[in-house]
C-alpha cells in the first residue's frame, strides 16, 4: 500500500507517492496549478509513471492553494505544515524555511524538534514571487526555466523596483529600451525577488540551517541572490519542489498511523 | 435557546442590513447621522434628538470612487465614498468625519466634492493630548459640531440632556464590555461570526435599543451552562475583522475570539466619559484617555502592545491576530511594536491583511489553518 500528497500550488501541481516506509515510490509535477486541468494531469500522472492503482492508495492527503477543491482527497493541511515537513523530511538540519511559490512566499521557523514554531507570508502582491518571475519572463521573451542560466552571463546587475510587479515590468520595459542587455535585466530581476523575500525572512527571524523550497529554488540565479542577500549559505535539494507534497504525504502516513 | 436565536438572528440582520434599519428609522421620522470611524462624539447626535449610525463601507469594488480617492487610498474610505457617491447613505441628515489620520484629510475634500447632498461635519482631535490646551481643543471642536447639529435637528441642547446622552452612552459602554465577558463562558455559541454581528450592529443600532437587546442576550447567556472551550483562542487587534468569510475560517479551525481591539468593535467601548458636571468637558476627556489605539498618539509606543498581551493571558488566548487593513498607515505604524510585544510573550502572532475591496481569503485560510496546526503540534 501507498499515500499520495498532492501540493496544488498556484501555477504547478506536484504528487509524492509514498510507501509505508516512508521511502518515495514515485513523483510527478505538471506546470499547470488549481483548477481544472492542473489536479487532474498531476494525479493521473503519477499513477500512470508508477503503474500504482487508485486502490492501492490508502490515504490521499492535499496541501497547497486548491488544496479544498480535490474530490479524492482523504484530507488537507495548509502549505506552510507540509513544505516544513517535507523540508525537514528532505534536510534534517534545517531550521528556517524560505518557499518561494507561485503566488505566496513564506518564510518558516522550525524548533530543535522540527516543530513550525513562527511564520511569516507575503501580502497580496506578487512582486518577490514565482509569478513575478513569469511575468518577467513574459517581458523579456524568455522562458521562466531559462533566467537562472541566463543571468550566469550578466556583467552587472541592474537595479529593479521591488515594490510592485507592474512598476517593476515598466522598468525592465525601459531599460530594453535603452538597449540594456537581457542577461544582466534577469540578474537585477533577481535581485529585486531576493530583496522582497529576505526582508520577510529578516521579519520572521533566522537560525541556521536554511533551505529554500518551492519551484523557485530551481532558479539558480534567485538562490545565489537570496544567498548574497542574507550573507549566508542556502541549502536547495535537488526535490525541493517537491517539500510540499513530500510533507503531504508524511502527514498521511501518520493519519493513519505509520509514524 | 429559541429566545438566543431570535436575538442572534436580529443582531444578523442589522450588521449585515444597515440600509433596512436606516429606511426603517427614517419612516419613523428620525433623522440619522452617520459616523465615520471612530470616536465621533454621537452623545450629541443623541442629545440632539438624532440617531448616529455608523459608516463602515462593504465588501465591495468601488468604481466611480475613483474619481476623487486614489487606488491606494484604505478600503473603507473607499467604499464609504463609493456608498455616499451611489446613493446608499441617502436620507442621511449628514454625516460626522474625524481627522483621524492623513486619509481622512483627503477623503473630507472627497466627501466635499462627491456626495453634495449629504452635508459634511468635519472635526479634529488633538494629537497632543498631555498639552494643557488639549482639553479645551477639544471642547471647542465639539461646541462648532453641536451647533451644526442643532441646526439641523432644531433641538436646543443643554448642559442636563448632554449629561443625560453621555450616562446612556456610558450603559451602552459597560453593557458591551459585559457582553464580551459573559461571551467567553459560551464560547460553542458566540462563534467569532456571531459575536461580530453583536459587535457590530452596536454601532448601527439607537443606544437605547442596544443596551436593550444586548442586556437581554446578556441575561439568557448567564441562564446557559457554562461551555468549556477545547479549541484555541485569540485576541483580534485592528480596524475591522471583516468580511465574515474571514471568521468563518476561524470556526472551520476550532479557533474562539475571546477579546478584540478592533476599531469596528470593542475599541470604541473600552473607555468610558468621566463622571462631573460639565458636559463638554467629560465629552473631551474620554479622547485625552484613550490608550493603545493607533490613532490616538502616546509616547509610549509600546502602550498597545503590552495591552494586547494583557488582554491574551486574561483570556488564556495564545495568538494575537493583526488584522491590517491594507493602506492604513497609522496600523501599519503599530504593526511592529505589537509583533515584537507579542513574540516576547511567547505568543503566536499573526497579520491578516483586510481588504474590502476584494472576496479573496486564500492568504488568510492558510495563515489561519497553519496557525492552528502549528499550535496543536506544540500543545
Amino acid at each position: 500500500m501507498y499515500v499520495l500528497g498532492i501540493d496544488i500550488g498556484s501555477t504547478a501541481s506536484k504528487a509524492v507517492a509514498m510507501t509505508m516506509d516512508k521511502k518515495i515510490y514515485a513523483k510527478a509535477v505538471v506546470s499547470h496549478g488549481t483548477g481544472a486541468i492542473g489536479p487532474k494531469q498531476v494525479y493521473e500522472k503519477i499513477l500512470s509513471e508508477s503503474k500504482l492503482e487508485k486502490s492501492e492508495l490508502k490515504r490521499i492527503l492535499v496541501t497547497g492553494y486548491g488544496r479544498f477543491v480535490f474530490d479524492d482527497a482523504d484530507s488537507q493541511k495548509s502549505e506552510i505544515s507540509c513544505h516544513a515537513k517535507g523540508v525537514l523530511y528532505l534536510s534534517p538540519d534545517v531550521r528556517t524555511i524560505i518557499d518561494i511559490g507561485g503566488q505566496d512566499v513564506k518564510a518558516i521557523l522550525l524548533n530543535d524538534k522540527g516543530m513550525i514554531t513562527n511564520f511569516v507570508m507575503n501580502d497580496k502582491c506578487a512582486a518577490g514571487t514565482g509569478r513575478f518571475l513569469d511575468n518577467m519572463a513574459k517581458v523579456l521573451n524568455v522562458k521562466t526555466h531559462e533566467l537562472g542560466a541566463l543571468s550566469e552571463h550578466a556583467t552587472e546587475v541592474v537595479n529593479i523596483s521591488n515594490t510592485c510587479t507592474v512598476f517593476a515590468e515598466s522598468e525592465v520595459i525601459s531599460q530594453l529600451s535603452k538597449n540594456v542587455s537581457v542577461e544582466n535585466l534577469i540578474a537585477g530581476i533577481h535581485q529585486s525577488v531576493a530583496k522582497r523575500v529576505s526582508s520577510l525572512v529578516y521579519r520572521n527571524g533566522i537560525v541556521k540551517e536554511v533551505a529554500l523550497s518551492g519551484g523557485v529554488a530551481l532558479n539558480k540565479g534567485v538562490v545565489k541572490a537570496l544567498s548574497e542577500a542574507l550573507k549566508l549559505e542556502i541549502i536547495v535539494h535537488e526535490d525541493c519542489q517537491f517539500s510540499g507534497a513530500l510533507g503531504a504525504a508524511l502527514f498521511a502516513l501518520e493519519e493513519i498511523g505509520q509514524k | 435557546m429559541k429566545k438566543i436565536e431570535t436575538l442572534l438572528d436580529r443582531f444578523a440582520f442589522v450588521a449585515n442590513k444597515p440600509s433596512a434599519v436606516m429606511k426603517v428609522y427614517l419612516e419613523e421620522g428620525k433623522k440619522i447621522v452617520g459616523c465615520f470611524p471612530v470616536y465621533t462624539p454621537q452623545p450629541l447626535i443623541t442629545a440632539s434628538g438624532m440617531i448616529p449610525m455608523g459608516i463602515w463601507g462593504g465588501q465591495i469594488t468601488p468604481t466611480v470612487a475613483g474619481k476623487y480617492n486614489p487606488i491606494f487610498t484604505c478600503s473603507i474610505m473607499r467604499s464609504c465614498l463609493e456608498y455616499g457617491m451611489t446613493g446608499v447613505y441617502k436620507g442621511m441628515s449628514a454625516v460626522m468625519m474625524p481627522m483621524l489620520c492623513d486619509t481622512f484629510r483627503g477623503m473630507s475634500s472627497s466627501w466635499r466634492a462627491g456626495v453634495k447632498e449629504i452635508p459634511l461635519i468635519a472635526f479634529i482631535h488633538p494629537q497632543n493630548r498631555l498639552d494643557s490646551g488639549a482639553l479645551d481643543f477639544m471642547i471647542e471642536e465639539y461646541k462648532s459640531v453641536l451647533k451644526r447639529l442643532e441646526a439641523l435637528s432644531g433641538v436646543q441642547v443643554t448642559n442636563a440632556s448632554l449629561n443625560a446622552a453621555i450616562d446612556l452612552y456610558n450603559r451602552k459602554n459597560a453593557v458591551m464590555q459585559t457582553f464580551n465577558e459573559v461571551a467567553n463562558d459560551h464560547l460553542d455559541i458566540i462563534t467569532p461570526t456571531v459575536r461580530h454581528h453583536v459587535m457590530k450592529s452596536a454601532t448601527f443600532l439607537e443606544v437605547s435599543e442596544t443596551i436593550q437587546l444586548v442586556g437581554e442576550l446578556i441575561a439568557l447567556l448567564k441562564a446557559q451552562p457554562i461551555h468549556k472551550w477545547t479549541g484555541h483562542k485569540l485576541i483580534l487587534t485592528g480596524i475591522t475583522a471583516e468580511p465574515e468569510a474571514l471568521l468563518s475560517l476561524f470556526e472551520e479551525n476550532k479557533i474562539a475570539v475571546v477579546g478584540d481591539d478592533l476599531a469596528q468593535e470593542s475599541r470604541q467601548y473600552r473607555t468610558a466619559y468621566p463622571a462631573g458636571e460639565m458636559a463638554f468637558e467629560r465629552l473631551a476627556s474620554q479622547w485625552l484617555n484613550i490608550k493603545g489605539c493607533s490613532m490616538a498618539y502616546e509616547e509610549d509606543s509600546q502602550s498597545r502592545g503590552k495591552m494586547l498581551v494583557d488582554m491574551a493571558k486574561k483570556q488564556d488566548a495564545d495568538c494575537i491576530a493583526v488584522c491590517l487593513m491594507r493602506f492604513c498607515d497609522v496600523e501599519e505604524y503599530d504593526y511592529p511594536y505589537i509583533s515584537k510585544a507579542t513574540e516576547n510573550a511567547g505568543l503566536y502572532s499573526l497579520c491578516l491583511e483586510i481588504d474590502q475591496s476584494t472576496q479573496d481569503n486564500g492568504q488568510s485560510r492558510t495563515k489561519i489553518q497553519s496557525y492552528a496546526e502549528m499550535a496543536a503540534s506544540l500543545v
